[in-house]
C-alpha cells in the first residue's frame, strides 16, 4: 500500500497567480461550472483516483455501481470546488462559516498548556486556519514542505493576520523541535492524522468496515505530554458555506502510553468515520487507504 | 558514565516500547537511526527529547544540535552529563 502523499497543490505558480487574479473579478460559481464540465471529465479519464474513489463508494460506503460512478464524479467536482475556494480566499473572497463546538476551542485557549488539533483530508481544513484562531494562543499548522511557493506565500500572508505559524515537515527532523517548542510554550499545534508521512510508524484501526493504517506520530506527540486534543473537520456545507466541527477527543491520561495512543487514535477514527458518513463525497485521500 | 548509559538504555527502551531489544543487545555505540542500528525514526526522537526533559531537566531548543546528540546512546549520555539539571 502506498499511502505516502506528496501533499502539493496541482498546477504551477503561473497558474496559481492567474487563478487568484481571475477570482478577484469573477464569481467562484463560474469556475465551479468550468471545473465540473471541462476539467473533471479529463481528470477522471487520466487519473487513477477514479478507480480508488469508485471502490471507496462501492466497498466502504456501500453504494451500487451507478451511484458509485456518479458519486465519484461528484467527489472530484467537490474537490475541485475546495481548491477553487482556497484560491478564492487568497483572492480575498469570504465564505459563510458555521462552527459547531467553538466553545471547546475557546476553553482550551484559556488554559496555560498547549493543545493539539487533529485534522484529516476531508472537506477543506485550510478554512479553519483562517477562522478558528485565538489572539492569546498561537496556532502552529504542520504543512508539507513540498507545497508550491505560491500557495505557501499566500498562506503566509493570510496566516500572518490570524496569529498562525506554519511548520513545514523537513527531512532533517527540525520540524519536530518546532512542534515540541510550540507545545511546551503553551501554543496550539495542528496536524493531519490520516496520512502516513515521514515516520512510517503506524497504528491499525477498523475504519468504515475495513482495516486502515493511521500515522502514530500525531497521537504520540499529543500523549507524550498528556495534552488535550481536538478533532477539527471543516466540511463544505453549501456553495458559499463551510461548517467547522470541533470535537474533543478523550483518552485516559493515567493509562500506559501505548494505551493512551490506542484510545486517542480510536477516538479520532470514530470522529472521522462520523464525519465521512455525514459527508461521504468529501473524502479526498486519493490513494489505496485500506489494507485489503 | 557507564551507569548513565545503562539508565538511558533502560529509559529509551521503556519510552519507545522496544520490547524485543534486550539491554545486552542494545549497543551504546550503535547508530540509533538507519538500518545498521536500532532503526529509530523521527517520532522516536521526539520521545527522547521529552524523556531528556522529564528525567534530566534538559530542553533541546536547537534543531541543529539534534543530529550529533542522537547519534548513539553514548552521544546522548555525553550530552546529558554535560547539560543535566537534575
Amino acid at each position: 500500500m502506498n499511502n505516502n502523499w506528496a501533499g502539493t497543490t496541482y498546477g504551477n505558480e503561473w497558474m496559481h497567480r492567474w487563478l487568484i487574479r481571475l477570482l478577484r473579478h469573477i464569481d467562484t460559481r463560474v469556475l465551479y461550472v468550468f471545473v465540473a464540465v471541462f476539467v473533471i471529465p479529463v481528470c477522471l479519464m487520466l487519473n487513477p483516483s477514479r478507480g480508488i474513489i469508485y471502490r471507496y463508494f462501492r466497498q466502504r460506503i456501500g453504494y451500487g455501481r451507478l451511484k458509485s460512478a456518479w458519486k465519484t464524479y461528484v467527489n472530484h467536482c467537490l474537490f475541485g470546488q475546495v481548491v477553487v475556494d482556497k484560491f478564492a480566499m487568497y483572492a480575498g473572497k469570504k465564505f459563510n462559516i458555521e462552527i459547531e463546538g467553538a466553545e471547546q476551542f475557546t476553553e482550551l485557549t484559556k488554559q496555560k498548556e498547549g493543545f493539539v488539533m487533529l485534522s484529516a483530508h476531508i472537506g477543506n481544513y485550510e478554512i479553519a486556519g483562517y477562522t478558528l484562531v485565538s489572539k492569546v494562543k498561537r496556532l502552529n499548522a504542520l504543512v508539507f514542505a513540498g507545497e508550491k511557493a505560491s500557495v505557501m506565500r499566500n498562506r503566509s500572508k493570510m496566516f500572518a493576520e490570524t496569529n498562525t505559524n506554519m511548520i513545514a515537515i523537513q527531512p532533517d527532523m527540525s520540524h519536530l523541535f518546532e512542534i515540541d517548542k510550540a507545545l511546551t510554550n503553551g501554543e496550539i499545534v495542528s496536524m493531519p492524522a490520516d496520512r502516513i508521512n515521514g515516520s512510517q510508524k503506524n497504528i491499525g484501526h477498523v475504519f468504515l468496515g475495513a482495516k486502515a493504517m493511521f500515522p502514530l506520530g500525531p497521537f504520540s506527540v499529543a500523549t507524550m505530554r498528556g495534552l488535550d486534543v481536538l478533532a477539527v473537520n471543516v466540511m463544505k456545507s453549501s456553495l458559499r458555506g463551510y461548517k467547522i466541527y470541533v470535537t474533543p477527543l478523550a483518552y485516559d491520561k493515567g493509562a500506559s502510553r501505548q494505551e493512551q495512543v490506542r484510545q486517542l487514535s480510536s477516538a479520532y477514527v470514530a470522529e472521522l468515520e462520523k464525519r465521512v458518513w455525514q459527508y461521504p463525497t468529501q473524502w479526498y485521500n486519493y490513494f489505496e487507504f485500506w489494507q485489503i | 558514565m557507564e551507569q548513565l548509559i545503562k539508565d538511558l538504555k533502560l529509559q529509551i527502551k521503556e519510552a519507545l516500547n522496544l520490547e524485543e531489544l534486550s539491554l545486552e543487545d542494545f549497543d551504546a555505540d550503535a547508530p540509533l537511526f538507519g538500518d545498521e542500528g536500532i532503526g529509530l525514526d523521527s517520532i522516536d526522537v521526539l520521545e527522547i527529547i521529552v524523556l531528556l526533559e522529564k528525567e534530566y531537566g534538559i530542553r533541546l531548543a536547537n534543531p541543529k544540535e539534534g543530529k550529533a546528540i542522537f547519534k548513539s546512546v553514548r552521544t546522548i549520555a555525553e550530552y546529558v552529563q554535560a547539560n543535566r539539571k537534575k
